[in-house]
């Protein structure tokens, strides 16, 4: 039983991430450009093109400062659980053989459809983790909200953010003092109770938690809004960065269409 | 001379990739030792304690305990087994609905079997005098009985050694005489990390302190 | 049990995000100051959830808890898990943009339902809440991963071997939440009797 091998790069990070290189622009342009790309990455249909997307993408990630090893442990950890179905593709998808095992037949056609689904889920998340996943937690926040986003669900993001250290911090203190008295989790039922146990006592000290921070909030006039702090500025190299990006990717787009 | 049962050669820790939080300490337990731990917040007295069980791997330097020296996680398991270590906040350690489910977590991780568990936990309960505890729901004790129930939940696992995190801490002073008396009549040799000057005075066969350059103090008698 | 982008046809990301969509607002509209913290502690722990990794066998799954989450949020469950899923696709790259919509739609609505449906019997002492606990824990797992499949399936032909090894190989993993659930819902139930009555529940 342990945290996943990405909250140790969570820690905190999320809070006090600088955006590397890219900090300059507006988290507005930002969110936006994440967005656009990823719709030309599903509008493209050559492999080429795709290959080339998630090159960009993955280089935004490096410009943004997310640290190469991270970087490619995550996209590892994404493609975990899709990496087999992709690997199933070629002998579900009728088409011309690659090859043939044992009567199976595996097609060029579905290695190819394999291959576009490993690139286009590459490219958008890289893009999602360069550009929005480098803006710090309260900064996303106040920039969903000028796209319209209810204001309570950005509240509540901001809580959830909040509370990721301190719940993950529980977590880990009371496993490491399970850890400290010999246990190791197996398959059984002895290890299943105590992680329920572990689960249950972790949700009742979250709510009680939960509980004194309202108190505290509605002590201070807390009325379910948050105040609004980070000012953006809008230059004239967001501008230029805007078109620019635009026109890239609508002409990538309008290119590859028959 | 008798081998220690926990020593520490030049042992160093750093958070990921940031200034050494200590480096260079070195010390050795022997058997009905006592040792105090003294240090300002933040230097690290805790890390070190979670670094003799293996709960964090150091940075520098060896463990060796029992005779052999420490390192992969399945050493540390073997060390876990015999080494009891009460944290600082007892919330985080009590996890299970009851007094009695908890003491029995230690015992089923050793190997015995739920009955089993259950007579040696009934017992320990005894042998501390708070048997009518063991049907209390864990979350709903007071400071002081939640402090001597993770005291009993490692005692429970007849550890050969007791590493003790700021024990006195949130104790009001009869609580705190009762963990002391309780203390003193144990066999086991301790490391205690304490705050507490008069309780680590009572308790503590020698003392030394851990300091923020790195470098553990010579060990030397308690000196208030 | 994250989709990701290129998979799934554009029917099926538009029929995902709608139940979202109506999920959330739903939710949303039952949220307000006083839940709001409560919500945003069980988003969290959902969050943290997902990196807690129990063996199975050689390998390991980690836990999902959705069934828990739609037992104590109800509807609110829907903006936690949409909350919980943006971040997980955003700071660590699971799941994508397009999905988000499939992704909170397949957790958060067997988590919903069932929440629902064993809520009146759940904290029952005995055989029947032990089993609606488990009930919870199995099927909320169980229930996404035929969602997951439906999905899939729905968008091709191709993926229909995909779809059946989703739902194989979340069996096991159904069955420890359940065990997990029982034992969670046990330890609430006899740490915390008042838990139901508290006022923070709809």
């Amino acid at each position: 039983m342990a945290l996943g091998h990405s909250s140790a790069a969570w820690n905190g990070q999320a809070l006090s991430r600088d955006g590397g290189q890219l900090a300059a622009f507006d988290p507005r342009l930002k969110l936006m450009l994440s967005i656009g790309f990823a719709l030309a990455v599903v509008l493209v249909e050559s492999t080429a093109l795709k290959a080339l997307f998630a090159v960009v993408g993955l280089s935004l990630c490096v410009i943004a400062g997310i640290p190469r090893a991270k970087l490619l442990r995550r996209i590892a950890a994404l493609e975990g659980f899709m990496v087999l179905m992709v690997l199933l593709l070629p002998f579900t998808v009728p088409g011309p053989t690659l090859f043939s095992v044992g009567g199976l037949h595996a097609s060029w056609t579905g290695l190819h459809q394999g291959v576009d689904i490993l690139l286009t889920a590459t490219a958008v998340v890289a893009g999602l983790m360069a550009l929005v996943g480098s803006l710090p937690a309260n900064v996303l926040g106040q920039t969903l909200a000028s796209f319209g986003v209810p204001e309570r669900l950005v509240a509540l993001l901001m809580l959830t953010v909040r509370y990721l250290d301190v719940v993950g911090g529980e977590y880990r203190r009371m496993r490491n003092s399970m850890r400290a008295r010999a246990f190791v989790a197996g398959t059984n039922r002895h290890t299943w109770r105590s992680v329920g146990h572990l689960v249950g006592m972790g949700l009742l000290r979250s709510i009680d938690r939960a509980e004194r921070v309202t108190d505290a909030m509605r002590c201070r006039g807390f009325d379910g809004r948050y105040p609004i702090l980070y000012p953006f500025r809008w230059q004239l190299h967001d501008t230029v960065a805007a078109l620019a990006s635009a026109l890239v990717l609508i002409g990538v787009v309008m290119w590859s269409m028959p | 001379m008798v081998d220690a049962l926990i020593s520490v050669d030049d042992l160093g820790y750093s958070y990921c990739g940031r200034q050494h939080l200590f480096h260079g300490v070195s010390f050795a337990l022997h058997a009905g030792e006592r040792l105090a731990v003294l240090g300002d917040n933040g230097v690290g007295k805790t890390t070190l304690l979670s670094l003799l069980v293996g709960l964090r791997k150091a940075r520098s330097g060896s463990i060796t305990a029992f005779g052999t020296r420490c390192e992969s996680e399945a050493e540390f398991v073997a060390v876990r087994k015999r080494v009891g270590y009460v944290f600082q906040d007892p919330d985080d350690q009590l996890f299970c609905p009851t007094v009695l489910e908890d003491l029995c977590f230690g015992p089923i991780n050793l190997g015995m079997s739920e009955a089993e568990a259950v007579d040696v936990s009934r017992a320990m309960l005894e042998q501390l005098g708070i048997a009518s505890l063991a049907d209390k729901v864990s979350f709903q004790l007071s400071g002081g009985q939640k402090r001597i129930v993770t005291l009993a939940s490692v005692l429970v696992m007849q550890p050969d050694v007791l590493l003790l995190d700021e024990p006195t801490n949130a104790l009001d002073a009869h609580a705190r005489e009762r963990l002391l008396s309780t203390l003193l009549e144990l066999p086991q040799a301790m490391i205690v990390v304490s705050h507490d000057k008069d309780f680590v005075e009572s308790l503590a066969t020698r003392s030394c302190t851990l300091q923020p350059a790195g470098l553990m103090a010579p060990l030397r008698p308690v000196v208030a | 049990m994250h989709v990701v982008d290129g998979v799934l046809s554009a029917p099926v990301l538009l029929a995902g995000a709608g139940v979202a969509l109506a999920g959330t607002a739903v939710g949303l509209r039952t949220l307000d100051h006083r839940n709001l913290p409560v919500t945003g502690v069980l988003s969290a722990t959902f969050f943290v959830a997902s990196l807690i990794h129990v063996p199975l066998g050689p390998s390991s799954v980690h836990l999902v808890l959705n069934g828990l989450l739609g037992l104590l949020l109800g509807w609110l469950a829907f903006p936690a898990v949409l909350v919980a899923a943006a971040l997980q696709a955003v700071f660590f790259g699971y799941g994508g943009l397009f999905v988000l919509g499939v992704n909170v739609a397949n957790v958060a609505l067997p988590a919903v339902l069932l929440g629902a449906l064993l809520r009146p019997w759940i904290w029952r002492e005995g055989a029947l809440g032990t089993g609606c606990a488990f009930t919870l824990g199995a099927g909320s797992v169980l229930a996404t991963s035929l969602l997951v499949a439906l999905s899939l399936a729905f968008s091709g032909e191709a993926f229909w071997v995909a779809a059946k090894l989703t739902v194989l190989s979340h069996l096991p993993v159904a069955l420890i939440e359940g065990f997990l659930c029982v034992a969670a819902l046990a330890l609430v139930r006899r740490v915390r009797p008042g838990f139901l009555a508290e006022a923070w529940q709809s």
